[in-house]
């Protein structure tokens, strides 16, 4: 795992949801990588804002702040810190001003080179939010001139005219392209989220056909593929989602998203909803295909011992924010938020008289931390061991960390 | 332990469109009080079946072939729906999946709470009082049958004893209303004051406060707060405590009105402290001795109270009513014998090779009446066996006769049905459906039915009269005594909307639900999750219920509110003696929460046993594929998933239904369904694998792993 690339690296990023007033921090400052092939865990109770961010990264959202780095592109930038830079620095230029012996011409200067530079920045935000998608489509479009270009002016006859037809159809896929669909997402409610009115060929192959694949021979093959891959047979495909159970309809979900040939799936609690014997086939399943093709998966989930089973790195988020991250052992062996003590004290395990002694730990934040002068952030503090606290906790991680060493 | 419920060869079919899917096959267990019971297994292994069956809310297409569920003293699959509205969620309550779904979008919380308390608070009064009267009277009949020269001063003495009572209910009534007050006067007093102290008074702070003043002024009673003593002083406190915290409001400054508040408090809480009267003596003295009560401390009146009602009354009604109740207990067991004669004499009726219908239906009405006979009208625990058995003989018979024109036709229609089917066959063509075959009942198991119901009942009685020379008539009599003083009270309880309200908010408040007076007026949507769960909970203890069905609570939760819900069924499993029945697929679950564990799979009970069996010795290969096929925290390998799918329950497969996913099947597990084989006293298994004959078979390593794993840690701890 050493060494690799990072195929997704969020930044500061922040999803807020404003109703009336009110504005709820859904996500708040979330920054990790992902590197290629891993897979990465997000964990937390319910609202902690882990499927918001999973929705955030692949632009079901339009984020308020930081970015989204997808293969160094970046895919999903906001502009709420620039603007709130900008405020901050019209504030403080205002303040100085008054101060007596102020230098006003060069404190001018300064705010507007600052102002100039930040909206700068937000221009790019914004040309990247709308436009990452089209410039990757004409980066593939380039693409695929340039590979039929040489070969057709090498070409003839029959030959010729075959490629050229071949040429039209890779040109509109390529104009249809997008980055984002190289993000699949598999979701929680495998009833919820197939329409009951499309058989289950319409659902794996909708994504190729809005990508512009019209040949149905192509189309066929290729659900096939897919199915066979998932653990269903040929049959299935004419077949309605109704007929199948719990476990064969999570099945077709996965078969939707690797159809695509992602290189990055998001599972949104995909074995949330079933049964103890189906998840296991499921997580199997993804087991397999990620070693098959290199998948690398970020799985939301709030069950921690299949987390555990599964990732390879596991973040913990605590309403809106990340607290810890670490490998997944590390972090079982040695967590150090006290909110990650308090939920993995909160497994239950298939041992009755561990179970019925089991004392779960009660995180309250009020009375555990004190943020009221010292802010936290976001700190390692053992390679790829991430938490968030502030100084005094941190001398204080330190110190039992040395203790214990 | 006291037998709660029990399930006996319950089987349950649904119709549908494709043929009859038989959901439960010939499932038994018993539930004991104060118990967990956990029924694992896949979905459509019919635990969620079971648990509607329990509460009567089976779907319409459903078919009960066989079975009883048998609760105090009633067959739940026999009585009507107006006795079962007596039962369900009054005594059995159910906690649903899905919270979102089982609560109703567009009425408020506070409504949702209280709707039940007060439709089943004016049912529980009636019923109290038809269960005393009936009771009575009944008492009264053995009474003078067992002495009937002195039958007037008999009936002279029940009369009086229902006329005191009366009294009695009045006194109480009106203490405990006002007791209720007071206490919750104390409850509201504290919160609010601790917020006047911060000086955080919420919007809904006038309100509250408006409540503690009514209340003030409604819990005076003689017995509580003495009118006489304090009175004044009330009325005058409770006028001035609004205008107090409104002048006060405008500038944060509550001194005053906490001033007022901690005054009533005092008071409040001298009354609460203050010893209950005995409302039972005071009724008897104030209704016969014609005098007003002795000026005297609670606790002295209370003994000089006892005292006069053992010389004038009590002693005499006692021993009459234990002489009522030897007499009825020998007319009973001279009962019972002439019934297991009775009994004996019809098993050969019905063990005929063909029923004669006549005969059959007049032995059945005979044994009816003679099995009547044999209950005590005085025993206060119903005896279930004696109850249920008319019923059932019935059903059987009607069941035999019935199944016999039935059969005729099924088999007719198969005939026709294969005719059809041949030539479509031979014509060389393929047939579009299949042959199903016909949908016969065995004559034959009906039979065995009755007969085994007539032996257990035969048994049963056997039982009794051996234990008859052991019975203690002394306390029974106590007993039956606390018995009628019990449904008196049980009269009086009555539930106006006030103390529904004040009960509603004190169980979200027990079951975890911060700022219950806020959150009571607002709407399921504003809820999450856990919190919705929590409101479902509370619903289901409102009615104060014997047994707790919960049909996958926590699945939709995470681990954290998953672990607060758990914890909370568990405290109240333990504060109220609630019988549990929990049904779940997670394992984890089923460790933190039952005593006893039945794992499930295609309608039947494949394993039994205490939940240290099931984890640490499970015996069956089902069992041990739900084991392996869950991640914990120290898995690395890879999971060995259930191959395949629970088999189409409407053609059930002959054998063993697990024998297709069993890499552990042999031949005979395709050829004939394993019996129960008993393992320990407490622990009973359905495989195969437990035959004398059959090969030494090893659980998988992931499960044996598992369980060393575990030991080692529990070693390592200590």
């Amino acid at each position: 795992m050493e060494n690799q690339e990072t195929l997704l690296r969020v930044s500061h990023l922040c999803q807020y949801f404003k109703a009336g007033s009110f504005t709820t921090k859904a996500v708040d400052d979330v920054s990790f990588d992902i590197k290629k092939g891993e897979v990465f865990g997000l964990v937390g109770e319910s609202g902690c804002g882990k499927t918001t961010t999973g929705r955030s990264i692949i632009k079901l959202y339009n984020i308020t702040s930081g970015d989204v780095i997808f293969k160094g592109v970046r895919i999903c930038a906001g502009v709420k810190s620039y603007k709130d830079a900008i405020a901050n620095a019209k504030k403080e230029y205002a303040e100085n001003i008054k101060k007596p012996g102020a230098d006003q011409a060069k404190l001018k200067a300064e705010l507007d080179k600052f102002v100039a530079e930040q909206r700068e920045n937000i221009k790019a935000a914004n040309n990247d939010q709308k436009n990452c998608d089209k410039e990757y489509s004409a980066k593939k479009v380039a693409e695929v001139t340039k590979k039929y270009n040489e070969l057709i002016s090498k070409a003839e006859g029959e030959e010729k005219t075959r490629l050229e037809a071949e040429f039209k159809n890779e040109l509109r896929k390529a104009k249809n392209t997008k980055l984002v669909t190289q993000i699949q997402m598999i979701f929680q409610d495998p009833i919820a989220s197939l329409d009951p009115r499309m058989t289950v060929k319409e659902i794996i192959a909708e994504g190729l056909v809005i990508q512009g694949e019209k040949d149905k021979k192509v189309l066929d093959e290729k659900v096939y593929e897919m199915l066979e891959l998932v653990g269903l047979v040929r049959e299935h495909a004419s077949r309605y989602p109704h007929e199948f159970s719990g476990g064969q309809r999570q099945r077709i979900g996965v078969a939707r998203s690797i159809i695509m040939n992602p290189e990055l799936i998001i599972a949104d609690e995909p074995v949330s909803a079933l049964d103890v014997s189906v998840q296991a086939q499921v997580i199997n399943l993804l087991n397999d295909l990620r070693e098959r093709f290199g998948l690398t998966i970020l799985f939301i989930a709030h069950d921690l011992s299949v987390v555990k089973y599964f990732s390879d790195r596991i973040g913990v988020m605590y309403y809106g924010k990340l607290v810890e991250l670490a490998d997944s052992d590390e972090l079982f062996a040695h967590p150090l938020h006290p909110y990650t003590r308090s939920l993995l004290s909160a497994i239950p395990l298939p041992d009755p008289i561990y179970e019925k002694a089991r004392k779960r730990i009660v995180y309250n934040p009020l009375a555990e931390h004190d943020y009221s002068v010292d802010q936290p952030s976001f700190r390692e503090v053992r390679p790829g061991h991430f938490v968030q606290c502030n100084d005094a906790e941190y001398k204080k991680i330190m110190a039992g960390l040395e203790a214990q060493e | 332990m006291e037998n709660k419920l029990s399930v006996k060869d319950l089987r349950i079919s649904f119709k549908t469109s494709n043929g009859k899917v038989q959901a439960v096959r010939g499932i038994n267990f018993d539930l004991a009080k104060g118990e967990t019971l956990a029924i694992v297994g896949e979905s459509g292994s019919g635990k969620s079946v079971t648990s509607k069956a329990i509460l009567g809310i089976l779907a319409a297409n459903s078919i009960i072939e066989s079975g009883e569920i048998i609760y105090d003293g009633k067959d739940l699959l026999k009585i009507s729906e107006e006795d079962f509205h007596k039962i369900r969620g009054d005594k059995i309550a159910m906690i649903f999946q899905d919270p979102m779904s089982s609560l109703n979008p567009i009425v408020r919380i506070g409504k949702q709470l209280t709707e039940a308390m007060l439709l089943k608070g004016k049912a529980r009064q009636r019923e109290s009082r038809s269960t005393f009267n009936s009771y009575l009277k009944s008492l009264n009949a053995a009474m003078i049958k067992n002495n009937p020269s002195d039958a007037e001063r008999l009936t002279e003495s029940c009369k009086k004893f229902d006329k005191f009572e009366f009294k009695h209910i009045e006194l109480e009534s009106a203490f405990n209303s006002a007791k209720e007050a007071a206490e919750e006067n104390l409850d509201d007093i504290e919160k609010i004051a601790f917020e006047l102290e911060k000086k955080s008074a919420g919007k809904d702070a006038l309100d509250r406060l408006r409540d503690i003043s009514k209340q003030a002024v409604g819990s005076l009673n003689t017995y509580v707060i003495d009118p006489e003593k304090y009175g004044g002083e009330i009325k005058a406190l409770s006028s001035k405590l609004l205008p107090s915290f409104k002048a006060g409001r405008k500038n944060s400054e509550f001194e005053s009105t906490l001033k007022i508040l901690y005054r009533i408090r005092d008071i409040s809480d001298e009354a609460v402290k203050k010893p209950v009267p005995n409302f039972f003596r005071m009724g008897y003295y104030l209704t016969f001795s014609g005098k007003e009560l002795p000026d005297m401390p609670i606790e002295k009146m209370n003994d000089y109270l006892k005292e006069y009602l053992d010389k004038e009354f009590m002693l005499a009604f006692i021993s009459d009513a234990e002489g009522a109740l030897k007499y009825s207990a020998s007319e009973t067991y001279k009962n019972m014998r002439e019934a297991i004669s009775a009994l004996n004499a019809a098993l050969p009726i019905y063990a005929k090779e063909n029923l004669d219908r006549k005969e059959s239906y007049e032995a059945q009405k005979s044994l009816a009446a003679v099995v009547k006979k044999a209950i005590d009208p005085l025993a206060i625990v119903k005896d279930s066996l004696s109850f249920t058995f008319a019923p059932s003989l019935k059903s059987e018979v009607d069941s035999y006769f019935n199944g016999i024109v039935a059969n005729r036709k099924a088999l007719k229609k198969y005939a026709r049905d294969k005719k059809k089917y041949e030539r479509i066959i031979v014509s060389g063509k393929q047939a579009g459906w299949e042959l199903a075959e016909p949908n016969v009942t065995d004559l034959e198991l009906v039979k065995e039915n009755i007969s085994r119901l007539i032996r257990r009942l035969i048994d049963h009685y056997d039982e009794a009269l051996a234990a008859a020379d052991s019975r203690n008539y002394d306390s029974e009599t106590v007993d039956i005594i606390n018995f009628l003083m019990t449904n008196a009270s049980g009269v009086v309880a009555k539930v106006t909307r006030r103390i529904a309200k004040h009960r509603a908010i004190k169980l979200m408040d027990e079951v975890g639900i911060a700022e219950p007076h806020k959150r009571y007026r607002q709407y399921p949507f504003e809820f999450s999750g856990g919190m919705r769960q929590r409101i479902v909970i509370a619903i289901a203890l409102a009615a104060n219920p014997d047994i707790l069905i919960c049909d996958e609570p926590t699945t939709a939760l995470d681990v954290t509110i998953q672990s607060q819900i758990l914890e909370l069924i568990n405290r109240l499993k333990d504060e109220r003696q609630l019988s549990v029945i929990f049904i779940t697929h997670d394992l984890g679950v089923v460790a933190n929460m039952a005593d006893r564990v039945a794992v499930m799979y295609a309608g039947k009970i494949v394993e039994y046993g205490t939940s240290e069996d099931i984890f640490y010795h499970s015996a069956h290969p089902y069992t041990w594929a739900l084991l392996s096929s869950m991640p914990d925290l120290d898995t690395n390998e890879k999971l060995e998933a259930i191959p395949g799918t629970p088999p189409n329950m409407i053609y059930p497969p002959k054998g063993d239904a697990f024998a297709p996913r069993n890499k552990y099947a042999m031949q005979i597990d395709f050829e004939r369904q394993p019996p129960m084989f008993k393992i320990t006293d407490t622990h009973f298994a359905a495989t195969w694998l437990l035959h004398p004959d059959a090969p030494k078979v090893d659980p998988p390593k992931a499960v044996v792993d598992r369980i060393n794993r575990m030991n080692a840690k529990r070693e390592g701890a200590k």
